[in-house]
């Protein structure tokens, strides 16, 4: 052994000859050391008493018969306390924010001699905007966060996702999936940040990528005004509301099936060489550690998201204010756009307004309804609703929101299209900045809004043709 | 001015295509070449006469074109003519064995890194070897963690260009009733290839011969017997297993019932790359207890208590782990 090059080469026999088990081995020998020292050093105490709690318990939330009676009860009610529950604090800030302050921003503009233009611009525009997705968004999430982190911190999570993983295996996703599903009906902002918990590339990948077909908060009173204006219409009276309920729900039925054959598809083609495996803790049960959780639920969860989608929604009501008031010829940029959108939109059911709501609107979808109804109500030269050009609306009643819509031109047709596409379109820019943020990549953010864009308008125009047909 | 203008686009169209066909034509030639030499350079290792026949066999090419590819060859200084024979230099075959390791490398990645099968592991490396920089191929060793062997138990030749010998034996070398390990299973030809992975043998498996006959020999592997045609068993190298092991039927994780309990003895060769090191990663090495604690409502998967963890596993998964 003289020479440097002579001992580089023995080295390298040598790897040759320890082969392939020599990863093995090592962490073998890690292992077999650590549990040496464990052996000399920690007692265990006792055995296990006669009755286990855990163990009862987790045989009753996975039995065969009472695991999933037990997860749609509690599923039920943790969305029954959110929905309930939201709807107090969410009108009060709609009253603060959007009631009171926004015309009050409005007068102490004008008294410090704004001109009109920019009083429009920074309070009908950005300031609204921005109200609104705060009063939609920010109470349904400050209730659904907490409850969902308790039950997780609590550990019945991950038997959820325990029970359902045959499920997602036969589509080629994770069990955890079912998690960052039921995540996304309250953000799907949230809940891609929430697929950090699969650990498995693949099926992180699917679960981000079909995680829209969960309609999130702000597309649940999308759904729920168009079933009631036109589909609970069609009923009697007494069954209106169960009828409308009944249309909602098919909605999130139609959205879970996505998932499923989406996940599947994109399993068996783009993604399947993709690494995967699968593996879950059952963690031991623990009492949640309930305002610990409410804290770091609404700062990690709640905060960061709403934050991200007020400084989405501020140039966002900027654009919809001036697509509304600058006129170039004798109408507005947003009559120009309607105008040619509108082809498309009737093809595939809808309409110039509502493409050009969805572009607008793209921050969040709370606005969108709000934009969809200043839209309208614009084209048509209506008046007696709303306060003028781009500045959002709501109506009170759903009597008065349906005659603006169909004053609009709106049929059953376009109220179920757009209920199809208000589930199936490209998540908000919110969802996909944070896409961009946990996948690092353009490919799989581009990717995550066409799939699911290009799906909505298929299904769009499928659903107007065979309406075509029928009626 | 038109007609100048028409004549413009068709002259600048005909540029771009006839540049587009000698770009891929080059790319063709640069295949053909590292194809050729990859060919000599596994004549000389087995010791086999390498003539301009069997190099247009390999490229499935007509004779004048696998001489024409020579010539070329040889004018580049990398292939010497002896005779009727083929054979590289000393340039050659070090070009020869830096096509082979990214091939390899390649492999590598393929089963560690993806679920791209098996066998399509080979036709994807095919394309790679030529197309992978060496800085590219640099780098992907390193986050390998410098793999020493391919999945199909080759060695893959070091950066300096050094390659040991292949590694066992035939399995001629070994009498019946004795139980060898597999090292090697040659990819190809792509036929006899998955006729191998068809009777479940990959590197790292214990065998043992149960008959030798004129057509073929019977071998016993994880409680199966299976019979390989004299031509794919020859396709196997194996070596004579160093510790005394059970080539009989395996009892495996996924076996155990709520409340059973076992000792893991070893984690199946098949399960490669990211499954294997999540697997050791949860505490899943030969000697730790395990015990299966709770079914999932749907019957998979199941929770094993592993080192004072619950973990669920898939029945895929669980299959994996040998135990006792």
């Amino acid at each position: 052994m003289s020479s440097r090059e002579e001992i580089l080469k023995t080295a390298e026999n040598l790897r040759w000859e320890l082969g392939e088990r020599f990863h093995d081995l090592t962490v073998e020998a890690l292992y077999a050391e650590a549990s040496r020292i464990a052996r000399k050093t920690v007692s265990a105490a006792g055995t296990r008493p006669g009755f286990d709690f855990e163990r009862a318990l987790d045989r009753l939330v996975t039995g065969k018969w009472t695991g999933f009676p037990i997860m749609f009860a509690l599923l039920g009610i943790v969305f029954w306390i959110t929905i309930e529950g939201a709807n107090v604090p969410s009108s009060f800030l709609a009253s603060v924010l959007i009631d009171s302050l926004h015309p009050l921003l409005k007068e102490t503009g004008s008294s410090f001699g704004f001109p009109w233009w920019l009083n429009g611009f920074l309070f009908d525009g950005m300031y609204l905007a921005v109200a609104w997705v705060v009063s939609v968004m920010l109470p349904p999430m400050a209730i659904f966060f907490p409850l969902f982190t308790i039950a997780e911190d609590f550990g019945y999570l991950p038997r959820v996702a325990f029970n359902l993983d045959a499920l997602f295996r036969r589509a080629g996703a994770h069990g955890k999936q079912a998690l960052t599903m039921a995540m996304g009906y309250g953000c799907n902002a949230a809940a891609i940040i929430s697929t950090r918990i699969i650990d498995s590339p693949r099926e992180r990948l699917i679960a981000i990528l079909t995680n829209n077909f969960s309609l999130c908060n702000g597309r649940w009173p999308t759904q729920i005004l168009m079933a009631t204006i036109f589909i609970g219409a069609l009923a009697p009276p007494l069954l209106s509301s169960a009828v409308s309920a009944l249309a909602v729900v098919t909605v999130v039925v139609i959205g879970v099936a996505m998932t499923f054959i989406v996940s599947w598809g994109l399993s068996k083609t783009i993604l399947k060489g993709q690494a995967s495996f699968f593996s879950l803790e059952l963690p031991p049960y623990r009492p949640p550690r309930i305002w610990q959780t409410v804290y770091t639920s609404v700062i990690d969860r709640t905060l960061i998201v709403l934050w991200r989608a007020v400084v989405w929604a501020l140039p966002s009501g900027a654009v919809i204010w001036l697509v509304s008031n600058i006129h170039v010829g004798n109408a507005s940029i947003a009559e120009h756009a309607i105008a040619s959108l509108d082809p498309i939109g009737l093809l595939v059911g809808l309409n110039g307004v509502i493409l050009l709501a969805y572009i607008i609107a793209i921050p969040a979808n709370e606005i969108v309804i709000p934009t969809i109804l200043m839209l309208t109500a614009l084209v048509t030269g209506m008046t007696g609703v709303g306060s003028g050009a781009g500045v959002m609306f709501e109506l009170e009643s759903e009597a008065a929101t349906a005659e603006v819509l169909r004053a609009g031109g709106w049929t059953l047709l376009t109220g179920i299209n757009l209920m199809l596409f208000s589930l199936l379109h490209n998540p908000c820019s919110t969802t996909l900045y944070t896409i961009y943020k946990e996948t690092g990549s353009a490919k799989w953010t581009t990717l995550s809004a066409l799939l699911p864009l290009s799906i909505a308008f298929v299904v769009c125009f499928l659903v107007t043709q065979l309406w075509g047909l029928l009626f | 001015m038109t007609t100048f203008l028409i004549l413009l686009a068709i002259l600048l169209t005909g540029l771009a295509a006839a540049s587009l066909i000698v770009r891929k034509r080059r790319i063709r030639a640069r295949v053909a070449a590292e194809d050729a030499l990859k060919h000599i350079f596994h004549c000389d290792s087995s010791g086999t006469p390498c003539t301009l026949n069997s190099l247009a066999g390999a490229l499935s090419c007509p004779i004048d074109v696998a001489a024409e590819i020579a010539k070329t060859l040889g004018e580049q200084n990398l292939v010497a003519v002896r005779g009727s024979e083929l054979a590289l230099t000393s340039e050659g075959r070090e070009y020869a064995l830096k096509v082979i390791r990214v091939h390899r490398l390649w492999e590598r990645h393929l089963a560690d890194e993806t679920m791209v099968g098996e066998l399509e592991w080979h036709k994807e490396a095919e394309e790679k070897e030529h197309t992978l920089s060496h800085e590219e191929a640099e780098s992907l060793s390193k986050r390998l963690g410098h793999p020493v062997y391919d999945p199909h138990g080759d060695p893959i030749p070091s950066p300096s260009g050094r390659l040991p010998g292949e590694p066992g034996k035939n399995l001629e070398a070994f009498r019946e009733g004795e139980t060898v390990r597999v090292v090697h299973v040659e990819d190809e030809p792509g036929n006899v290839y998955k006729d191998l992975v068809d009777a479940g043998l990959y590197p790292g498996l214990d065998v043992t011969i149960r008959e030798r006959t004129d057509r073929g020999v019977v071998l016993e592997h994880e409680g199966r017997a299976t019979f390989l045609p004299g031509v794919t068993a020859g396709n196997l190298r194996v070596e004579r297993s160093t510790a005394p092991v059970k080539t009989g039927p395996r009892k495996t994780l996924a076996s155990l019932k709520p409340g059973e309990m076992a000792v893991v003895t070893g984690i199946s060769p098949a399960c490669r790359g990211l499954q294997r090191r999540r697997l050791m990663d949860l505490g899943v090495v030969p000697g730790t207890r395990i015990a299966a604690e709770l079914r999932s409502a749907t019957g998979d998967p199941t929770a094993y208590r592993i080192r004072g963890a619950t973990i669920a596993l898939r029945r895929e998964h669980a299959e994996l782990v040998y135990v006792d």
